[in-house]
């Protein structure tokens, strides 16, 4: 009977330690993986290591590129050539911008309270294509290897432009990726968002399932590039 | 003699499966907390085997020094001064007493061959 007397309690007692100890160590091990306890040498060979895997898997990635479009050509008869050009094609005309294209991605509107400079639409077009876009318009501007934002300038009031037409508010910054690296790829602490907060100013970001990309207005005309292999 | 061990697992059972997670800025309070249960639990050991076991005081004392040391931490960080660093310090040292006579005392208990052998010498 004596021994039961101090077992019961004991055991009580061990149970919350159980529970304390793990709670403690769930939450200790959360604490030490956190990238923001690690210590910089750590997270700069971490940076380091990643960098490093990315470059070797870019070039592996361009290998098997290779090995596919030689694939290609070896295999091919007339009907399939003709049909691997206009996949081409296809593909060129949306990078290009020159067919309008749909596809889920994120909207990032500006409101007129919004103090942005045109350098901002270009860090934020920038940071977007960074993060994987693949086809961006600011309002009904197609954005393409070639456009142009800057600013204007009338009775001291500044406005942006995007290849030369005035932008009006809201502006609106459509992307078509994957919304939700697209959406991570903008909000990431430090990130753009974060410096845009800085002078107050605070885009409305949406991801969207579905959206609608304009063509260019008009095509660029190539008068003195030329193909290099063909020289 | 299971029964406690028995009781231990089951409460990291417990621990382990409950989704509850402690936000990051408690986990030093916690940290305190966990030191004072240890504490206890050895100091209530330390009792059974010195045949001085009192459940009362096994029981307050674990709940109160759990909840007081974690408190005491917390209020310490509000005033700027480290009693975290002063729990840590004196239950630590509690702690470490507290192995130090449990050994003695199962020492004593599996080696009387061992003790007799002190005294003579």
């Amino acid at each position: 009977m004596e021994r039961k007397s101090w077992q019961i309690p004991v055991t009580i007692v061990l149970i919350f330690v159980g529970i304390l100890l793990t709670l403690q160590f769930q939450s200790q091990t959360r604490v030490l993986t956190d990238l923001s306890t690690q210590k910089t040498e750590h997270l700069i060979t971490m940076v380091r290591n990643l960098s490093d895997k990315r470059t070797s898997l870019m070039e592996e990635l361009a290998t098997l590129e290779n090995t596919l479009q030689e694939l290609k050509v070896s295999g091919a008869t007339d009907a399939n050539i003709i049909e691997n050009l206009n996949a081409d094609l296809k593909r060129l005309s949306i990078v290009n911008g020159e067919k309008e294209v749909s596809g889920p991605g994120l909207t990032v509107t500006f409101s007129e309270y919004d103090p942005i400079l045109y350098t901002d639409l270009v860090l934020l077009i920038n940071e977007l294509w960074a993060a994987g876009a693949e086809a961006i318009a600011i309002n009904e501007t197609r954005v393409n290897f070639n456009t142009v934002i800057f600013y204007g300038e009338v009775n001291n009031s500044m406005y942006i432009t995007a290849n030369h037409i005035p932008l009006s508010f809201p502006i609106t910054i459509k992307a078509i990726g994957n919304p939700n690296t697209l959406d991570k790829g903008l909000t990431l602490p430090g990130g753009i968002i974060d410096n845009l907060a800085l002078f107050q100013a605070f885009p409305e970001i949406e991801q969207q399932e579905e959206l609608v990309l304009p063509a260019v207005e008009k095509k660029v005309p190539f008068y003195n590039a030329r193909d290099v292999e063909k020289n | 003699m299971w029964l406690p061990i028995l009781g231990l697992l089951f409460g990291a059972i417990i621990g382990s499966t409950i989704s509850f997670q402690i936000p990051v800025i408690y986990v030093k309070y916690m940290s305190v907390a966990v030191l004072a249960s240890l504490d206890s639990v050895f100091g209530g050991v330390k009792a059974v085997l010195e045949d001085k076991f009192d459940s009362t005081i096994l029981l307050t004392g674990f709940f109160t020094n759990t909840l007081l040391a974690a408190l005491l931490a917390y209020l310490g960080d509000r005033l700027g001064v480290d009693l975290h660093m002063a729990a840590v310090f004196a239950f630590g040292v509690r702690l470490f007493q507290n192995l130090a006579d449990i050994r003695h005392h199962l020492l004593g208990k599996t080696l009387k061959n061992y003790d007799a052998h002190k005294r003579i010498s």
